[in-house]
């Protein structure tokens, strides 16, 4: 008897675990989902925010057997506006049949309008909504809207963004994934970098993207463009120099030769330090580089010691001088602290940091920095001199 | 009919006591006080475990025959002794309803968001009423030897798997930014999760062999210590302190940061393994020693019994908090680390130890003088 209505009790239990565990309150079938691969976030010109999402069509993309036939759009572009993130994207879901889906994208973009008015209204949803990643890469649109991108074709990928994101995770560009930027901003010494795309050969047949600026900001407002030139020093000092090529006139130009030498980097690695005086910060930047010759277009012989030295001296000095360029630029003009200047400071002097934290935007332009760059050639490639350089006479 | 735990399943019972609820729960009030300094916080949290331990291990051995509900009475006679017990129910009667709730809002929060709460906490309570009621605390003790092994791989790998994406500054600087205030306001909360040893107060009875459980119990205090230790190291160094401490649940965000070879990312399934894991065998361990507990509080004979009042009873209590913020904020700082960590984990294993060697020092006086 007890027996019976234990065993009736068991497998009452066993059968509600089994009906719950399934937790079908949650199911997401992929079909009635709309995966975003990238969003886009804008402002208009009357204040309101547009979310521009790029969104994959399982339908448009080709399998095996049909490729090479019609292409349909294996996207699909959408565009809506609002006061906040929350009521743009609710007023795309009206017009979708499936479920907006954060979980896959990869790439965010901001307008440059809206990142010159400042990143408000939006930068929360990226880490409060539970399926959004942290590992979408975080770009700024460089004369253009996040809309004008995200609508731009690229032909290499089915998918435009992809492209981007794959772009963005090489090491040629500057990869800024969502929450470094939001961990970047919440500190006090530090400002945000991104990436800048911008749109080449727009309209034609060859458009596409290329990211080979970046932007810098000031607190959550875009404070203006680094050249490409810059960029590339940058991500020498985060030490993304993989393939960082650069050259130097070593020679002035003759009929036969340019006179000028190029190298790649090896190895680098930079060094900050910070030395107090009357409170205020001074700081010395060191740049450290080994490199190999890729092309010497000129009439030195880098097997000879002299002329290595005399090569490596003017590499150095020219990258010192760009260096501080880029810094003036950054320090002056910007008045923005992409280096992170401010929290090295932090770091090395956290009782005088103190002090002058709450100032720092204010301090930080008139800071004396000096840059010390020192660059050795560590490779000269197969040949000393150029293989076809005339022997003197 | 007597159940006995072995000397290992001590170990791993306590260890999944402490070490996944610490991780999940107590990481963020702790980054939130003492900023990249968390993890002195932490070191100093785990000198208080070890302390919570030696006391709560010293006092179990006074009367290895007897559980806690028989020897405060035998040490501090029946009134003062039934008080102290009742502090003890008190603690386990609302720390069952508080897992159970924050285990649901974590499951909401990360995971299902469209699931009522009714549906998450009735499964975890159906389960630990069957590991209960069929295992008693030697089917618990199994399933945490093979649980705990589990979760300590789980953390590991997810510590592995976070290696390429380290910042040293991260830590920088030490000590100047918080110092000792902020040092100590992020001690408090791991130490009082950390204390769950003192659990052990009431299963030492249960041990095949009970003097020698101390070795168990210091061991797992210290493996939960060292990797409550180096996940906050690494969770600092991955993910910053800035947007760590306004998380909720760090530790899941640094686990949704883990990218390896360009292609495995998104393991969010790791830390759910880990904290359901660790839930459960807490959960299980808690409603045996309140069943247990109270049946021989009230003389009920057979503890069976008592767990089929007390599971509805906890179930319904797990659905008052209305918010995360209650269940995970509220119940830590108002109850847990003012009295239960005082109280219950330090004073009372303190006060039944002292005069426990009193009288056994005045028992055993007489016997030598003849």
């Amino acid at each position: 008897m007890m027996t019976k209505a234990l065993k009736l009790c068991k497998s009452l239990i066993l059968l509600v675990i089994l009906g719950l565990t399934t937790s079908c309150w949650d199911r997401k079938e992929m079909d009635d989902l709309a995966m975003v691969m990238a969003s886009g976030l804008d402002m208009t010109d009357d204040g309101q925010l547009e979310v521009t999402l790029q969104i994959a069509l399982p339908t448009g993309i080709p399998s095996a057997v049909q490729a090479g036939g019609k292409k349909p759009s294996s996207v699909m572009v959408i565009s809506a506006k609002g006061k906040n993130a929350s009521e743009a994207t609710s007023r795309l879901q009206q017009q979708l049949s499936r479920m907006i889906y954060f979980g896959q994208r990869g790439v965010i973009v901001v307008g440059e309008q809206y990142a010159r008015h400042g990143l408000d209204r939006v930068l929360d949803t990226f880490t409060r909504l539970p399926e959004s990643r942290y590992n979408s890469y975080f770009v700024t649109a460089y004369g253009t809207t996040a809309k004008e991108i995200l609508n731009a074709s690229y032909q290499l990928e089915l998918i435009p963004s992809i492209g981007l994101n794959k772009i963005l995770a090489s090491n040629v560009s500057f990869p800024v994934k969502i929450d470094e930027f939001l961990n970047t901003l919440s500190m006090q010494g530090k400002s945000p970098i991104t990436p800048a795309v911008r749109i080449v050969h727009k309209g034609s047949s060859k458009e596409t993207f290329m990211v080979d600026r970046a932007a810098a900001y000031r607190a959550n407002k875009l404070a203006g463009f680094m050249t490409p030139e810059e960029l590339r020093l940058l991500r020498w000092w985060t030490g993304e120099s993989k393939r960082m090529r650069f050259s130097v006139q070593a020679e002035p130009a003759d009929e036969q030769f340019a006179g000028i030498i190029g190298a790649e980097l090896l190895n680098s690695s930079s060094k900050i330090h910070i030395s107090m005086k009357n409170g205020l910060p001074e700081v010395s930047i060191s740049l450290l580089a080994s490199t190999r010759s890729i092309d010497n277009d000129s009439r030195i012989d880098l097997s000879k010691i002299s002329n290595m030295d005399y090569v490596e001296a003017l590499m150095s000095k020219q990258v010192q001088a760009d260096f501080e360029k880029m810094l003036s630029h950054t320090q002056k003009e910007l008045k923005s602290d992409i280096l992170g200047i401010g929290e090295e400071v932090h770091i090395e002097h956290p009782y005088a940091w103190k002090k002058i934290k709450k100032d720092w935007f204010d301090i930080y332009p008139s800071v004396p920095v000096t840059v010390k760059a020192h660059i050795k050639i560590e490779r000269t490639g197969k040949t000393k001199a150029p293989a076809h350089l005339k022997t003197s006479g | 009919m007597t159940m006995k735990v072995t000397g290992i399943q001590v170990f791993w019972i306590i260890m999944c006591m402490d070490l996944g609820m610490t991780l999940v729960m107590t990481l963020s009030p702790s980054l939130e006080a003492a900023k990249q300094d968390a993890w002195l916080s932490i070191i100093v949290a785990g000198l208080i475990a070890l302390l919570v331990a030696l006391l709560a291990t010293r006092a179990a051995h006074l009367y290895p025959g007897q559980t806690l509900i028989e020897y405060s009475e035998t040490i501090l006679g029946a009134w003062l002794g039934k008080a102290v017990v009742i502090t003890y129910l008190v603690q386990w009667y609302t720390i069952i309803p508080i897992v159970l709730s924050q285990f649901t809002d974590l499951v909401q929060i990360m995971l299902l968001q469209g699931t009522p709460r009714e549906a998450v906490a009735l499964l975890m309570v159906l389960l630990i009423v069957y590991a209960t009621y069929a295992g008693g605390i030697e089917g618990i003790g199994r399933c945490s030897e093979f649980l705990g092994p589990v979760i300590l791989i789980m953390i590991s790998f997810v510590l592995i798997a976070s290696l390429n994406h380290i910042h040293w500054k991260n830590i920088m600087p030490v000590y100047a930014d918080s110092g000792m205030a902020g040092i100590w306001g992020g001690t408090l909360a791991p130490a009082s999760y950390l204390g769950h040893s003192v659990e052990y107060l009431m299963f030492a009875f249960f041990i095949n062999q009970p003097r020698k459980g101390a070795p168990f119990a210091f061991g797992a205090v210290i493996t939960a210590v060292l990797f409550v230790l180096m996940t906050t190291v690494m969770t600092i160094m991955t993910s910053g302190v800035n947007l760590s401490s306004k998380a909720w649940y760090p530790f899941f965000e640094m686990t949704k940061r883990i990218s390896l070879f360009g292609f495995i990312d998104n393991l969010d399934a790791i830390p759910v393994v880990i904290w359901i894991a660790s839930v459960f065998v807490k959960l299980a361990i808690y409603l045996f020693i309140t069943s247990y507990g109270t049946a021989q509080f009230l003389k009920v004979s057979n503890w069976r019994t008592m767990v089929w009042f007390i599971a509805p009873v906890i179930f319904v209590f797990s659905l008052f908090p209305q918010n995360v913020t209650e269940a995970t904020a509220h119940y830590l700082l108002n109850y847990w680390v003012p009295v239960a960590l005082p109280v219950n984990m330090i004073g009372l294993p303190l006060l039944l130890l002292i005069v426990g060697k009193i009288k056994q020092g005045k028992q055993a006086a007489p016997a030598q003088l003849e």
